[in-house]
């Protein structure tokens, strides 16, 4: 039934991870880590999968002393996430509910 | 975590996880209002009060004290440092602001510096003034208040449709209300004074009250 949805967006952490970085400029990771209530280990596999694919940016960097983990949508990942909630209406149309 | 879920399940969990990032208030950002806010109150309340009580010959010398306004850059700087410290996400609506207000800033300068430009270095050779032209000389100096205020609302406005924080606003539309009393009550004899003093209700209106609220609200949110 699901043919049509991106199968890398179509998880729930990485569809919360997208869903995250479309409503935010850039998001540290610690954010990332509690909203979706995901482990770091998990987090950063999937990251790293949403990474590979081009959907989106990781800059490591400083903030004070401490290390940070920033993440970014890029324009292929919007394209990406549009289209499944695109396809994702689809199947909610009227009547096929 | 492979899961999958139905539509329903999806759609709920975008919507979810869209709206945890949107409604993230920065924290830091009353602590901002707040320097500036008290620094302009500060200053334009102690000029008002000298201009009241120093003698004629040396009442305007007062308004060297704006160049106090210096120190909030190194505090504000601060500040900033440690707002990124401590905020994890950065939406749109920030970004969006952040370049409200360098306009603002950038627009502020540049009104400032060109008169501080035309004082220093045009004035001095703008000898030759028709007898009850004199006025030419310090006129430009009376608008300085007006256009700083209009900037004022225009950004306080701004800020507070964009997060939904409605003594922004107020202090916004305050703003603009003392920008066109300034412009009609153009011609009273004490306007230095009243701009000044009108200078302080608005900083108190527009930065120091929301500021506080703001701080207020941030906390509530932890």
């Amino acid at each position: 039934m699901y043919n049509d949805l991106d199968p890398l967006l179509h998880s729930q952490l990485r569809l919360a991870i997208m869903s995250i970085l479309v409503s935010a400029d850039e998001a540290d990771f610690v954010f990332i880590r509690e909203k979706t209530g995901a482990t770091a280990g998990n987090l950063s596999v999937q990251l790293e999968k949403l990474k590979e694919a081009g959907y989106l940016e990781i800059r490591k960097s400083f903030k004070g002393n401490y290390p940070c983990t920033t993440c970014k949508i890029t324009p292929p990942g919007i394209k990406a996430f549009e289209q499944y909630v695109t396809t994702l209406q689809d199947y909610i149309k009227p009547g096929q509910s | 975590m492979e899961t999958h879920f139905s539509e329903k399940e999806s759609l709920e969990l975008i919507t979810r996880m869209i709206s945890s990032a949107k409604n993230n208030l920065q924290k830091g950002m009353g602590s901002i209002f707040l320097l500036w806010g008290y620094l302009v109150a500060v200053i334009s309340l102690a000029i008002f009060l000298l201009m009241l009580f120093l003698p004629h010959e040396t009442k305007y010398h007062s308004y060297m004290l704006w160049s106090l306004m210096a120190i909030g850059g190194p505090l504000h700087y601060r500040l900033v440092k440690k707002m990124e410290a401590q905020n994890l996400v950065k939406t749109y609506i920030d970004k969006i602001m952040d370049y409200v207000w360098i306009a603002f800033s950038v627009s502020m300068v540049t009104v400032i510096a060109g008169m501080i430009i035309q004082a220093i270095l045009v004035l001095p050779a703008f000898t030759d003034v028709e007898p009850g032209h004199e006025f030419l000389r310090w006129f430009p100096w009376t608008f300085v208040t007006p256009v700083m205020l209009c900037l004022y609302g225009f950004a306080l406005f701004v800020s507070g449709k964009a997060y939904q924080f409605k003594p922004l606003v107020t202090g916004g539309v305050i703003c603009w209300i003392a920008t066109a009393f300034l412009i009609i009550f153009f011609h009273h004899p004490h306007l230095l004074k009243i701009q000044q003093l009108v200078l302080f209700i608005c900083a108190v209106a527009g930065f120091v009250i929301p500021g506080h609220l703001l701080r207020k609200k941030e906390n509530s949110h932890v």
